[in-house]
């Protein structure tokens, strides 16, 4: 009990202080949403809309954000019809012939002939009908594991349910390889009053590899990967995917954990 | 017509034909071939990556070379190849590097 005082004390101060949205948790139909406007509006088209959510569950960050190119930021990869079409970035999977769980993943957009191509188009190229992805969103849900107050997707207890089975390569374009290895913990003390960080290299290499978070996010060896939580909460480090996609900032517990849970 | 003026005439129908796509030249072909080789080696380089914690010093230093040789032979790739696989290779020499500096810093 005396974590949750902390924890909630903790919060309530960084969400007066730092920048807010990493702290607070947006509806996990929102979460984690990309808006890639670099070229479709110069087109006369809606920007299209990303969801995390539809495609984690299916494959690891590391295949799109390693494999396929995708930058960690919104906008910094280009991705473009053009880029698409030669079949990479969104092509590599939406080219029209690919499958997934036997089903045909439709083709990205590229140039509109007839009115099926359209409807294809809005598919991600929308305003978005909220609703509409809300219900999307439940019905994905459903049968998942849940957690915090947002009731979020617990995608580390799905995973190891079997309920989602991301996979870790796309053929013709990942190489192939084995399973990594690494589950070496790093213990961060706290500067202040909160508890210690147990962080779980097991949990993060699953789904991001190395490439992911070295040396780009963490430049640094063990024993100074120190980072405070306003630089964390600005994107810095851990802020780099938690706040934006992975489970929020507020959610302190599980990362000021000490001692191993 | 001399002889020269034929000869130049040729070059010059060649030339534009090429240029119009009447036929392809060979160097589509070449270009596929460096994509390839390029492809294969890189396929090779960056497969041990997840691997990277347990391979020797020695073979870190090896694939850093590697990765480093093959940064000139990016120009050799269509636009859009070569803005993913320059993401892909840097990434993957800077694991490589990233694991031979912590251990030096060890």
């Amino acid at each position: 009990m005396k974590l949750s005082y902390r924890s909630a004390a903790a919060a309530t101060l960084l969400l007066a202080a730092g920048p807010g949205r990493a702290w607070t948790t947006e509806p996990p139909p929102d979460y984690g949403r990309v808006v890639l406007a670099n070229f479709a509006p110069k087109a006369g088209m809606a920007p299209a809309q990303f969801d995390h959510w539809r495609h984690r569950a299916r494959y690891t960050c590391r295949v799109c954000h390693v494999d396929l190119g995708f930058a960690m930021s919104p906008g910094a990869t280009r991705v473009s019809a053009t880029t698409n079409r030669a079949g990479f970035h969104c092509g590599s999977c939406h080219n029209g012939t690919a499958r997934f769980a036997g089903k045909p993943v439709f083709g990205a957009c590229g140039t509109r002939a007839t009115p099926d191509d359209d409807s294809r188009c809005q598919r991600c190229h929308s305003r978005g009908d909220a609703a509409a992805r809300r219900k999307d969103f439940e019905e994905f849900a459903a049968g998942l594991p849940r957690i915090g107050t947002a009731r979020d997707v617990d995608w580390e207890k799905a995973e190891a349910k079997g309920a989602i089975h991301p996979a870790d390569g796309v053929e013709g374009v990942s190489i192939p390889r084995r399973p990594i290895q690494m589950d070496k913990e790093v213990a961060i003390a706290s500067r202040g009053w909160t508890n210690s960080v147990i962080f779980s290299h097991k949990k993060h290499a699953v789904w991001n590899g190395c490439e992911v978070c070295h040396p780009d996010i963490y430049p640094h060896t063990q024993g100074a990967a120190r980072s405070s939580m306003l630089e964390i909460s600005s994107g810095a480090s851990c802020g780099a995917c938690h706040g934006k996609v992975a489970f929020s900032l507020g959610e302190c517990e599980r990362c000021h954990l000490n001692p191993v849970r | 017509m001399s002889r020269l003026q034929g000869v130049l005439l040729a070059v010059v129908f060649v030339l534009s034909a090429g240029s119009s796509g009447l036929f392809a030249w060979p160097r589509p072909a070449l270009a596929q071939a460096r994509a390839d080789s390029f492809r294969k080696e890189f396929d090779e380089v960056c497969a041990k990556t997840a691997d990277a914690m347990t391979l020797s010093t020695g073979e870190l230093r090896t694939l850093v070379e590697r990765s480093d040789r093959l940064v000139p032979l990016l120009q050799g790739l269509s636009e859009p190849e070569r803005k993913v696989y320059a993401k892909r290779l840097l990434g993957c020499r800077n694991v490589y590097a990233f694991v031979l500096e912590s251990r030096h810093e060890h």
